[in-house]
């Protein structure tokens, strides 16, 4: 009997810091993309300096040509947007459970592109479903037009794919259970922690917390699974995900400060520099509070005032 | 040490003489030829009774083997029919739909059933069907929590159902399907066993044949009495029942050969082609909620659906209506499957959701209804073959055992007339 289980669905859990810790049974984690995932090894952009702000962040300027773009002419004669996004996170990307339908922050941005696109949303949109490990080579890969799935800007990812212009401000904290005795994530030294393979959380704790034992999942929701099976005491990633987490379990609970600066932006493949300039034209007018189109989404989706949005930052050369 | 053993000199030579007298000369060797036939025909009852009572016992491992292969295969078949419409009801969105719900309540109930059924009934198997019962009382615990977070509204209920599909696929069905190789192995061991039965039979004839012809011509050239009517009785008797014997032993093989070729493996066919059947509909839900990463789901449902094919291809070429109903069924369930893909890769995913929890469905619940009442008349006729092939067995086993005492006593009153000749 040739059974063909479903081969791919293979264990992909690994316990890293700590070399001698069990690994857990679960999770048995979703098929991967066979593509590398990017780390921290690839060769940064040039001239880019992730402890400089504004070097890290610039992208490149709209220009006065901005809307003539040959990418944007060929979407629109393809009739969709091709969007990597993410369905687990409750309030960025995430697809709800009673409609089916994804949505959520990052959803509601890429809608505007293709609204700016073709004049309507409806219809135009392809949604491809992503973990984040699988965002860059998807981009590279031309499977995806568009990442919105709280992506960060880093010097590593600069030399891989394109960045828009910051789009939200995020951190990263750690979420705990509510009577653990944790007050922030140094406390959770020699601990296991759960972080999602590809994503910078998995990327900071291991340099800036290298005795924490991490379990690397592909997708951040199995660090949910995990965490409220008891399997990790802990889970590393942006506050906007552990957010979306802490409102599905009423006895988890987000401490200590953010110790890490997540800047977001829109990622492209590398060589549509057109793309992303004609995108930065969007964000500009977007973030600009006599617009409110942010501060629409925003308030859609968090809770509580609205923050100053992030400012522009077009000093990037072009290529 | 050894002259508490060995008899004493004296004493050793007088046995040896007595033996020498008492084999030595025509009245002697008429005492050997006496006990030669009647142990041939004790041989020959005691070898029939081995030969038949081996081939009975060999159905009947067969039979029960087959039974438990059956009873695992149905574990499997539960669970990826719980997951079919599991991972199929998610793909809806909102409440799953009550009949969804049902199915995989069924499904789980009746794979628990059966793993009890197949435990008490093996306790080669029951360890590993022990651990498959803890994997699926995980299953179901991520399953409810999927639920629980589903009715929340919380996507986290995907990460749940996720877990708890690859929990199924990787923990519960690989054993199962060692599980099922091991009886597999099992039924042709017993049917090994069953062929060899012959041999037994065949050596008691043999033996019995050659011992009582030989003996009778040595006794019509050194008597005036061309035939030894006891004897003559004997042989007939040895002879007679010995090919009975082997006619039933042969009829049985026959059959149980026929069963193996048809029925048994019809069965194990179809319970295949039904296990891949339910993992490729699962396939075909994960790649669409996988939405635009599906790829391995969609290599996984062609490598299912081919074999699922390509099984019941072969059914159907050596089955009847049942088999030919079921590939056309799946024939169906393949046509409205390309068009699911296709919607899906022409970038309009509603659509294929919407057919793939709809018409899709419906085509393919007749396919399993269609498979599901082939197995069903399959794997009774499998049972009722071996049965049927095994019945006169025991029976001819005593006959045989019988005919040689009787042989045996008929040959001891036809050379002890002429023993006393002698006296």
């Amino acid at each position: 009997m040739r059974r063909v289980i479903l081969g791919v669905l293979a264990a992909a859990v690994l316990v890293a810091g700590c070399g001698a810790g069990s690994t857990p049974q679960l999770p048995r984690v979703a098929p991967s993309s066979s593509s590398p995932a990017p780390s921290s090894s690839a060769p940064p952009a040039p001239g880019c300096d992730d402890n400089i702000y504004k070097s890290r962040v610039a992208s490149y300027a709209p220009g006065a040509s901005w809307a003539d773009s040959a990418t944007v002419a060929k979407i629109k004669s393809r009739g969709v947007l091709r969007a990597g996004v993410a369905a687990d996170n409750l309030l960025f990307g995430h697809r709800n459970p009673i409609t089916g339908v994804i949505e959520g922050f990052d959803i509601d941005v890429a809608n505007e592109v293709a609204k700016a696109i073709f004049g309507t949303a409806s219809g135009h949109v392809e949604y491809v479903v992503e973990n984040f490990a699988q965002r860059i080579p998807d981009l590279q890969s031309g499977k995806v037009d568009i990442v919105a799935d709280i992506m960060t800007i880093n010097c590593a990812r600069w030399g891989q794919i394109a960045f828009s212009t910051v789009y939200f401000q995020a951190g990263q904290q750690v979420l705990v259970r509510k009577n653990a005795p944790y007050k922030n994530i140094a406390d959770l030294n020699g601990r296991k922690v759960c972080t999602a393979k590809g994503s910078t959380g998995n990327e900071n704790v291991k340099s800036l917390y290298p005795q924490v034992r991490r379990v690397i999942v592909d997708n951040i929701s199995d660090c949910m699974v995990l965490f409220q099976q008891g399997s990790v005491e802990g889970i590393v990633s942006d506050n906007t995900v552990l957010n979306g987490f802490a409102a599905q379990d009423p006895y988890a609970q987000i401490v200590g400060p953010k110790f890490t600066n997540e800047p977001y932006g829109l990622g492209f493949n590398k060589a549509n520099v057109d793309f992303v300039r004609y995108v930065n034209a969007l964000l500009a007018k977007w973030l600009d509070p006599k617009d409110g189109t942010w501060a629409a989404i925003y308030h859609k989706w968090l809770p509580g005032p609205l923050p100053n949005p992030p400012s522009t930052n077009f000093d990037r050369p072009l290529p | 040490m050894t002259s508490t053993l060995a008899a004493p000199p004296q004493t050793r030579q007088v046995v040896v003489r007595a033996a020498r007298n008492a084999f030595a000369g025509t009245p002697g060797r008429l005492r050997l030829a006496g006990i030669a036939t009647v142990l041939a025909c004790l041989v020959f009852g005691l070898f029939a009774f081995v030969a038949a009572t081996t081939r009975a016992n060999a159905l009947a491992n067969a039979r029960a083997d087959a039974a438990q292969l059956v009873r695992v295969q149905s574990i499997r078949t539960n669970l990826v029919f719980a997951d079919a419409n599991l991972t199929n009801a998610f793909l809806v969105g909102g409440l799953e739909p009550p009949s969804a719900r049902a199915a995989y309540e069924q499904g789980i109930a009746t794979a628990s059933k059966t793993l009890a059924d197949a435990a008490n009934d093996s306790t080669a198997d029951a360890k590993v069907l022990g651990n498959v019962n803890q994997v699926i009382t995980r299953y179901t615990g991520l399953v409810e929590s999927a639920r629980a977070n589903n009715r929340l509204g919380y996507p986290l209920g995907a990460a749940y159902l996720r877990q708890a599909t690859n929990l199924l696929r990787s923990d519960a069905l690989p054993p199962l399907a060692a599980l099922g190789q091991t009886e597999q192995a099992r039924v042709n061991h017993a049917y090994s066993d069953s062929a060899g039965a012959t041999a037994w039979l065949v050596a008691g004839l043999v033996i019995a044949l050659v011992v009582l012809l030989v003996t009778q011509v040595w006794l019509s050239v050194r008597t005036r009495r061309t035939f030894n009517p006891p004897l003559v009785i004997a042989t007939a008797l040895v002879l007679v029942i010995g090919v009975a014997v082997a006619g039933v032993l042969a009829w049985s093989q026959g059959k149980a050969k026929d069963t193996r070729g048809g029925a048994y493996f019809a069965t194990l066919g179809l319970a295949t082609a039904r296990i891949d059947a339910f993992d490729a509909k699962s396939a075909e839900s994960l790649a669409l909620i996988a939405r635009g990463q599906g790829q391995a789901y969609n290599a996984s449902f062609d490598n299912l659906s081919a074999n699922v094919s390509a099984v019941l291809d072969d059914a159907a070429r050596r089955g009847g209506a049942d088999e030919k109903a079921a590939q056309e069924r799946f024939r169906d369930y393949l046509a409205v499957h390309a068009r699911v893909r296709a919607a899906d890769d022409g970038g309009h995913w509603d659509d294929a959701v919407k057919l793939a929890t709809g018409q899709a469905n419906t085509v393919f619940q007749n396919f399993s209804d269609a498979s599901g009442t082939a197995l069903d008349r399959r794997s009774a006729q499998l049972r009722h073959n071996l049965s049927s092939a095994r019945s006169p067995l025991p029976a001819f086993a005593w006959i045989g055992l019988i005919a040689g005492v009787a042989a045996a006593i008929a040959a001891g009153l036809g050379v002890a007339p002429r023993l006393r000749e002698y006296r």
